[in-house]
């Protein structure tokens, strides 16, 4: 029996978890970077272990301080989240080797299902249709771009290069002709060499207009392998997802029947066990395309909760803990949307932004929930993904949902650290979002010189006019905690400041 | 009557508070200011809506009507600090390449610098046809936020 779980994560992502934990009745370790002293997840655990050093690798990345950790705490299991080292197959061996519950598939699946080419191999023999492309095995950088210049002429333009050992969008890059694709291949290979520790690429024919759809999967150790329906992730910007929905706009019965089948035949290639996503993409004929399993929770989960009533993480900890899973029958029903705030400024080519979270005002009511990791009075800061919060809304019809969105991103306040929120309230206004017909380069083609925004005069004069009267007034004094933190240790006055609404 | 400047988007507006006992306006908009960071608007069109703010530093951030405004309080008779000529760095980062060297001219629209910030790459990219006099930075260095790169002397 499980009892006191680890999380090997931060932020948002272990904030969901530590929060299931209790919820199970479990108590929980969280581990933390000495820049996350102040994270809201360390709080929400029963005890926390600082991981020592500056750099990713000697903290999250650090399996084997992360597995003394839980043994120093008497933690019996490991989750992972996403991203860090819940995609490393030695990580989740290590797990096991040192008597733990690994709360993921089999190190076997991981390996198997984070080697793309591997991948690729058993969903062909499933029967699981693939996209024409090659696998770059060079290492060496001028035999590898000579195999990319071939490859390339093998699947034509446009193109896209992908880290082999990849994953969110790092290492990813789109070419569109021939000129483009010496910087492209370089920046990729670069980029996935930083994030990966490993350069190499894939190129691959780049279909046009077809829609990103995933189906999420749950099997347990009892024999039971389910899937729990789609989820449609078409809208992204540079291969990173910002706008997620269940179900898809355009699924009928039968195809999420076919998709079903399709990504319950990969899973069980694998013996897996666990939580699962089985990526696709779907053309508009109907055709659809694997394009990789994602071996752990997704970002996007919560739209498959809000749809199916399955919490998902919940069911990861019972099938690690060996009991069959809770589910009944598959039933969708309503509509889910989530968006990605990040802190980012959409009005300069996205560029990540940092500061403090002087206001933090998320919107309330009634089909709306918000997974963060993150409060008022934080420092947003460099040193990690720069997303904030995930917005979800819940809603009888896809119409619903969409205007419940637009309602939650004008109630939500974020002030003293710039973010993508306004540029989500304009996606809320895009045909084809309302219509559904959102496909995967859509951004791109919507705003091909980049995304502004130009306020309505009137809008302009009341910020002004709000802006002289706070400061004649002296508004600002009102809030003393947010001058310039510096960092340490929160004082307890700097705690009295905060604001409890 | 107050009177305050600021900056938005690279545009100063001048604003002249008008004062009723406890209303303010400005272009036909009223205000009234609550404890809580927030003002009640009572907009020229007869509708009302609600504004909250906050400074940090000289900028106060308002939100309005689900959009954000950062207004940059200039104080009288300040002068703008314009760069000149440098090329700062967009966020803290690394350096991951240098591709031009002193003396070196370059065109409006080269690549001169490649950085990683929040594990993306950042392309600096040459604003005008100049020739590069200093590379403060090369490869591997560290960089904060708001440091001159390298400086570009333009060609007239």
């Amino acid at each position: 029996m499980i009892q006191r779980v680890l999380v090997a994560n931060r932020g948002e992502i272990a904030c969901r978890v530590l929060r299931a934990c209790r919820e199970a009745g479990l108590s929980s370790v969280a581990v933390y970077a000495e820049n996350d002293r102040l994270g809201m997840f360390k709080e929400l655990a029963d005890d926390s272990v600082l991981l020592e050093g500056d750099t990713i690798a000697e903290t999250y990345l650090n399996g084997a301080a992360i597995i003394e950790a839980a043994q120093q705490t008497g933690a019996d299991a490991i989750h992972p989240g996403f991203g860090f080292l819940s995609e490393r197959a030695e990580f989740a061996q290590a797990v096991m080797d040192a008597g733990l519950v690994w709360i993921g598939p089999s190190p076997q699946a991981i390996e198997q299902m984070g080697d793309k080419m591997s991948a690729r191999q058993i969903m062909k023999r499933a029967g699981v249709p693939v996209i024409p492309g090659v696998e770059i095995e060079e290492e060496d950088e001028t035999l590898a771009m000579q195999a990319i210049r071939a490859a390339a002429q093998e699947t034509g333009y446009p193109l896209l290069l992908k880290a082999t050992a990849g994953g969110g969008g790092k290492g990813m890059r789109v070419v569109q002709t021939p000129d483009e694709l010496e910087q492209g291949a370089q920046a990729a290979r670069r980029e996935a060499l930083a994030a990966f520790g490993d350069g190499r690429v894939y190129v691959e024919k780049l279909l046009m207009k077809s829609k990103h759809v995933e189906i999420q999967i749950l099997a347990d150790a009892h024999g039971r392998c389910i899937h729990l329906g789609e989820r449609e992730c078409s809208v992204q910007r540079r291969h990173q997802k910002v706008f997620e929905e269940a179900p898809c706009s355009s699924m009928t019965p039968s195809l999420r029947e076919r998709m079903g089948q399709a990504a319950v035949a990969a899973a069980k290639a694998v013996d897996y066990v666990g939580a699962g996503t089985v990526e696709f993409l779907l053309a508009d004929d109907q055709s659809f395309y694997f394009l990789e399993m994602n071996t752990r929770i997704q970002v996007e989960h919560p739209v498959t909760e809000m749809v199916t009533g399955v919490d998902l993480v919940r069911e990861q900890l019972r099938i690690a803990d060996g009991q069959p899973m809770a589910v009944d029958e598959l039933n969708i029903r309503g509509h889910s949307i989530e968006v990605r705030l990040y802190a980012e400024d959409a009005t300069n080519n996205f560029l990540p932004a940092i500061g403090p979270l002087a206001v933090f005002r998320p919107p309330v009511g009634p089909g709306i929930r918000l997974d963060t990791g993150v409060r008022e009075g934080d420092e947003v800061t460099p040193h990690y993904d720069p997303m904030l919060a995930k917005l979800i809304v819940f809603a009888p019809t896809r119409q619903e949902a969409l205007q419940r969105m637009r309602r939650a991103l004008d109630e939500f306040v974020v002030l003293g650290t710039t973010t993508n929120i306004g540029f989500l309230r304009d996606l809320c206004d895009v045909p084809e979002v309302i219509s559904g017909d959102t496909y995967t380069s859509m951004i791109d083609d919507l705003y091909p010189d980049g995304y502004g925004f130009v306020p309505k005069q009137e809008h302009l004069d009341v910020a002004l006019l709000s802006a002289a009267v706070a400061e004649t007034t002296g508004m600002h004094r009102l809030r003393t905690a947010h001058k310039q933190s510096s960092g340490d240790v929160a004082s307890p006055f700097q705690s009295l400041n905060r604001r409890y609404p | 009557m107050m009177e305050h400047e600021f900056r938005y988007n690279g545009e100063t507006y001048d604003v002249v508070l008008e004062r009723t006992p406890r209303i303010w306006t400005y272009a036909q908009h009223c205000a009234h200011p609550r404890e809580d960071g927030r003002l009640r608007i009572y907009l020229e069109n007869g509708t009302k809506a609600w504004a909250h703010v906050a400074k940090v530093g000289d900028v106060w951030w308002v939100h309005h009507c689900g959009r954000i405004y950062t207004l940059e309080r200039l104080e009288a008779g300040a002068s703008s600090n314009e760069q000149h000529g440098g090329l700062v760095a967009p966020m803290p980062g690394v350096v991951l390449e240098v591709l031009v060297s002193a003396g070196q001219s370059v065109e409006a629209g080269q690549t001169l610098m490649v950085l990683e910030a929040m594990k993306m790459e950042h392309r600096i990219v040459a604003s005008d046809n100049g020739t590069v006099t200093v590379v403060h930075f090369s490869a591997g260095d560290r960089v904060e936020q708001g440091a001159t790169l390298l400086d570009v002397e333009d060609t007239e």
